[in-house]
């Protein structure tokens, strides 16, 4: 009894069902009246995380695009936890297909942007890694050595500028409005700010660093990660990032071959 | 079980939004608590956690749970109760609460809090869920009442009655939102005095209380403004009734400065004198 009537309650909310109504009590108010009162605070409970975690994305359509896609999106994208902080997370690959942002062709790159930032905020904390421990493992083991990257780094890659777009509608922003869409395909990589552990900076890297890193958030060995990286960039610095990596918090940890 | 923590009777506590994050640190208003939403903390890491942790080393905790689902048919979210066990466990809170209500069903979360139907089926349902949360958490629970704009025709017992009854058969207590109970009892016509009669003192562990918006048609539990005479009313009734009970100011929508609310929960400190001179000038 319990279960049927959650059901239909869900179904109203979602769908705009009638059969729930006829187990409510009406009154001052219809019934209809009553459970459209819940399915509005549904429907706005859920677009204000989606705005909260897309608010570049927001910026960008402005308000009643924004709105009219996330009731679409609520609708069609189930909610499977009771932590809203796990809500939206198919939202990038849902405005690629959305017929109205057919002419946003970045703004699925900037959700996914946006997205990967709201995981990076929330990932585990991890030490830096310490270089000390590198003194241990001879040379000639160094190409088998598998390292480990933060749990907060995030790696990507747009044929649009999105790092730009991103930045240009930040709040705090006040500089020049205009956008370069001449430039290059953008990689980028989102990790945690090292001097406090928990900030999240987005950096641009090279195609060979994302390469790189790429392989070794992978498991791949170095010497693979390093060959990835080759293929792209014949003068690849891989003592350079290597060493980048490790001082600022990208890389936390290193397997030891068997 | 643990015991809980000691809080100071005569000071209310407000619940902590990242608004107010800088102006706490740099002000360190005498609050006795501060109130989070538990599931805004169950991330693996990253600032959210770092501030929580700051803050816990100059006040006591309290973590209030929007998102358990303890009255919907589904079987419970067992992830969802390692990661509230992982951050009671964690920080330690003074109080640990969650709503009298359902959340989602069939897999799928309307992330609301919603009524129940108050009925026999419902109350030995939620009675069983209430204790196997306490022993997953090995921690006592509150459960709170929450504010609705419908009643179920099934429903065959008072909502007052379905609070008192969870909290007794399932040996928990109360969180008593005194607001939830006047917007209630506008919107469904009953008497909240009443109410308060009919919970067992002793059962009442914390008492919330908020603003709401009329919106004509009915009270909306917003969370959005300051706590309505009415509900100051109530609340000097409950005070009497519970004695010095642990309160909270929310205010969750619409968020003013800091001072704003530091007021509402200086206002619930003067109630609560005002019982604990009444008392002493009784003994």
């Amino acid at each position: 009894m319990l279960h049927e009537t959650q059901t239909e309650f869900a179904a109203a909310l979602i769908f705009g069902d009638t059969n729930a109504a006829s187990k409510i009590r009406a009154g001052k108010l219809t019934a209809m009246r009553r459970l459209e009162i819940y399915r509005h605070n549904f429907i706005s409970n859920l677009r204000d995380v989606l705005k909260d975690i897309y608010p570049v994305s927001l910026t960008i359509v402005g308000d009643t695009f924004f709105l009219h896609a996330a009731d679409q999106f609520i609708r069609s994208h189930p909610s499977h936890s009771g932590d809203l902080n796990q809500f939206g997370c198919g939202w990038p690959a849902f405005i690629a297909t959305y017929p109205h942002a057919a002419e946003l062709p970045y703004l699925r790159d900037v959700a996914t942007l946006e997205w990967a930032w709201h995981e990076a905020f929330h990932a585990s904390d991890a030490p830096p890694f310490d270089l000390g421990r590198l003194a241990a493992f001879p040379p000639e083991v160094h190409g088998e050595l598998r390292f480990v990257l933060h749990p907060a780094v995030r790696l990507l890659q747009s044929n649009f500028p999105i790092l730009a777009i991103w930045e240009v509608n930040q709040k705090a922003y006040s500089g020049e409005m205009g956008v370069d869409w001449d430039a290059p395909a953008e990689s980028l990589m989102l990790c945690r700010d090292v001097t406090d552990g928990v900030g999240v900076l987005i950096r641009r890297i090279s195609k060979s660093a994302h390469a790189f890193l790429y392989a070794l958030q992978t498991q791949a060995t170095l010497e693979s990660a390093a060959a990835a990286a080759l293929e792209l960039d014949a003068v690849f610095d891989l003592q350079g990032l290597l060493l980048e990596s490790l001082q600022s918090g990208v890389i936390i940890d290193v397997n030891v071959p068997n | 079980m643990p015991a809980i923590a000691t809080l100071n009777s005569l000071r209310a506590g407000i619940g902590l939004r990242p608004t107010h994050y800088q102006a706490i640190l740099e002000e360190k208003p005498a609050v006795s608590f501060l109130e989070v939403h538990s599931e805004n903390f169950f991330g693996d890491g990253g600032q959210p956690l770092k501030y929580l942790a700051r803050f816990r080393e100059d006040y006591l905790v309290s973590t209030h749970g929007v998102g358990l689902s303890l009255g919907s048919s589904d079987l419970l979210s067992i992830d969802h109760l390692k990661k509230l066990k992982r951050l009671v466990d964690t920080i330690e809170p003074a109080l640990i609460s969650e709503h009298l209500c359902w959340v989602g069903v069939n897999g799928r979360f309307l992330n609301d809090l919603l009524p129940l139907p108050y009925t026999p089926e419902s109350l030995a349902h939620v009675v069983q869920r209430v204790s196997e949360v306490q022993d997953f958490l090995n921690r006592p629970i509150l459960i709170e009442n929450v504010s609705s704009y419908l009643e179920f025709i099934d429903s065959t017992i008072p909502e007052w009655e379905f609070v008192r009854e969870v909290a007794a058969r399932a040996g928990c207590r109360i969180l008593l939102d005194v607001n939830n109970i006047h917007v209630n009892s506008v919107n469904h016509n009953f008497d909240a005095f009443k109410y308060l009669d009919a919970i067992a003192p002793g059962s009442v562990g914390e008492i919330h209380l908020a603003g709401f918006q009329d919106t004509g048609e009915v009270l909306i539990d917003t969370h959005g403004a300051t706590v309505s005479d009415e509900v100051w009313r109530l609340y000097e009734y409950a005070i009497q009734r519970f004695g010095l009970v642990p309160t909270l100011i929310e205010w969750d929508t619409d968020i003013p400065a800091l001072p704003v609310l530091l007021g509402e929960a200086e206002k619930a400190n003067r109630v609560l004198a005002a019982h604990s001179q009444r008392v002493a000038n009784a003994a």
